[in-house]
C-alpha cells in the first residue's frame, strides 16, 4: 500500500522549486487542500465543476509563482492557496456578472489570514491566449518544445522519444518551432503585451 | 529570411538556451546592447519559451487533476447549520433522487446517436489573432458561422486546416458523411507527409461524426485510444461516460 506522507511547507516549496517529484507534490496539494478550497467555491454559487476548474488554476498559478521565486513563505501555503482560490473564483463570478458581494458566505470559526494576491494574478482570458498560442502549433512542435523547455529533456531523449534520425534534425526542428512561435508573437503586439503581463508578472 | 538573419536567429536561440560558446556570447551581448531589433527578437523568443513552459505546466497539472479526481471521488459537502436543515435537505435530496432516477431511466431508454453527438459536439474554436490585418475568407466565414460558405470555399483545398474547418462545418450542417470524408482525408494526408497537422483534432471530431452517422464500432475504435492516451489533445473530452454510451448504442 502506498504510504502518503504529508509534506511540510518547506519541503513542498523546495520540491516545486527544484522540479523534482512534481507529480507526487501536486498530488499532496490536492489531498491536503482540494476539499477545503472547493468548499469555498461550492458555497459561493459555484458548482463542483467550477470548484475543480478553479482548483486546477490555483495549482498552476501557485507552482508558477514558486518557480519564479515569488512565493517565499511569507504566509502558510494553506493561506496563500486559499487567497488564490478566492481571488480566482471572485474574478470568475465577476466575469459571469453575478453580484456576489451580498451573497458571499464566509466559513465560520476558521482562523485564516487573507493575503492580497491580486498583483500576482491575470485573467482567465489571458491564460487561455497562452494555451491557444502554443496549441496552434502542430503536435510534433508542441511535443518537442514542451519536452525541451518544460521537462528539460535532452536532445537525445527527444530524439529517442520521437524517432528522429539524429540530434541535429531535432535541433533544427526545435529551432523552427520556437521561431514559429516567435513570429506569431512579433506579428501581434496585443498578444505580446498579454504574454508579458502574464508570464513576467 | 537571409542567411545572416537566419544565423543571427539561431545564435539568439542558442543564447536563450544557455549553450552559446563564451566568446560568441560576449560578442552577441555587445550587439544586443545597441541593436533594438535584435533585442526585440530575443524578448519575443523569451516570451515564446515562457509560454511553452506555462503550457507544459498546465498540461501536467491537468493530467494529475484527472487522476486525483478519480482518487477523491467523495462528493463535496455543502454546509448545513442545524439538524432540521439536514433533515429537510435529506428529504429534498430523496425527492431529487427519485426525479434523477426517473431522468436517468428516461435517458437510458431514449439514448440515440444524435443525442450523444449533440451532448458532446462543441464547435471548434478558431484561435483569434487580433492584430493580423488579413484573415483568410474561409476563416472569416467560419467565424461568422456561414457554414455553407465554408464548405464551398474548402471544396478543392488541400490545406489541412481548411479541410478540417469544412469538415466541422459539415457536422454543424448535420452531414456526417461529408464530415467523415474530410477528417479521413486529413488523417491520410498526415500519414503520407509525416506531419501532425490537425491530426488529434480530426481524430476526435471523426469519432463524433461516426456517432452521428451511427457507425458506433468505428467511433469506439477512434475514441477509445484517445481516452487511453493522456497526452492526446482531446483526452479529457473522451470520458468514460461517453465510451459507455457509445457501447450501449452498438
Amino acid at each position: 500500500m502506498e504510504v502518503i506522507k504529508n509534506l511540510s511547507d518547506k519541503e513542498l516549496i523546495s520540491r516545486l522549486q527544484s522540479g523534482s517529484q512534481i507529480n507526487e507534490t501536486v498530488k499532496d496539494i490536492y489531498r491536503n487542500h482540494f476539499e477545503s478550497l472547493s468548499w469555498y467555491v461550492i458555497n459561493n454559487n459555484g458548482s463542483r465543476q467550477d470548484a475543480e476548474d478553479v482548483f486546477q488554476e490555483v495549482v498552476v498559478s501557485f507552482i508558477d509563482l514558486v518557480q519564479k521565486d515569488k512565493f517565499r513563505g511569507e504566509s502558510s501555503i494553506r493561506t496563500f492557496l486559499f487567497s488564490l482560490n478566492r481571488h480566482i473564483w471572485l474574478n470568475e463570478l465577476k466575469r459571469r456578472g453575478r453580484a456576489l458581494a451580498r451573497e458571499e458566505k464566509y466559513e465560520k470559526g476558521q482562523d485564516r489570514t487573507e493575503m492580497d494576491v491580486s498583483h500576482f494574478m491575470t485573467g482567465r482570458e489571458a491564460k487561455e491566449q497562452v494555451m491557444n498560442l502554443v496549441g496552434q502549433l502542430g503536435e510534433t512542435c508542441r511535443k518537442i518544445l514542451v519536452m525541451f523547455y518544460y521537462n528539460n529533456s535532452s536532445m537525445k531523449d527527444i530524439l529517442e522519444s520521437l524517432n528522429y534520425e539524429n540530434e541535429q534534425v531535432v535541433r533544427n526542428k526545435k529551432y523552427k518551432c520556437l521561431k514559429q512561435l516567435e513570429q506569431i508573437i512579433a506579428a501581434n503586439p496585443a498578444l505580446k503585451q498579454t504574454l508579458k503581463n502574464l508570464l513576467h508578472e | 529570411m537571409s542567411n545572416s538573419t537566419h544565423n543571427m536567429s539561431e545564435k539568439l536561440v542558442l543564447y536563450l538556451d544557455g549553450v552559446l560558446p563564451e566568446n560568441e556570447k560576449a560578442e552577441l551581448e555587445k550587439q544586443l546592447a545597441t541593436d533594438t531589433v535584435l533585442q526585440e527578437e530575443l524578448d519575443n523568443l523569451k516570451l515564446a519559451k515562457e509560454a511553452v513552459r506555462n503550457y507544459g505546466l498546465k498540461q501536467e497539472v491537468s493530467g494529475i487533476h484527472q487522476q486525483m479526481m478519480t482518487e477523491m471521488q467523495t462528493p463535496l459537502r455543502q454546509i448545513g447549520s442545524s439538524r432540521r436543515i439536514i433533515r429537510y435537505t435529506m428529504s429534498v435530496a430523496a425527492g431529487l433522487l427519485v426525479i434523477f432516477a426517473g431522468i436517468t431511466a428516461y435517458n437510458y431508454f431514449t439514448i440515440s446517436g444524435e443525442k450523444v453527438f449533440k451532448e458532446n459536439f462543441r464547435l471548434y474554436e478558431l484561435a483569434t489573432v487580433r492584430d493580423y490585418t488579413w484573415v483568410p475568407t474561409i476563416e472569416k466565414a467560419y467565424k461568422e458561422e456561414d457554414f455553407r460558405m465554408v464548405t464551398a470555399l474548402a471544396d478543392t483545398s488541400s490545406n489541412p486546416k481548411y479541410i478540417f474547418l469544412s469538415s466541422v462545418a459539415y457536422l454543424q450542417l448535420n452531414d456526417p458523411v461529408e464530415a467523415i470524408k474530410g477528417f479521413q482525408k486529413i488523417l491520410s494526408m498526415d500519414k503520407e507527409t509525416g506531419s501532425a497537422s490537425f491530426k488529434e483534432e480530426s481524430e476526435y471530431y471523426l469519432g463524433l461524426a461516426c456517432i452521428l452517422d451511427k457507425q458506433y464500432d468505428k467511433a469506439l475504435q477512434i475514441l477509445q485510444p484517445i481516452k487511453d492516451n493522456p497526452d492526446h489533445l482531446y483526452h479529457e473530452k473522451v470520458t468514460g461516460k461517453l465510451i459507455r454510451k457509445v457501447n450501449r448504442l452498438r
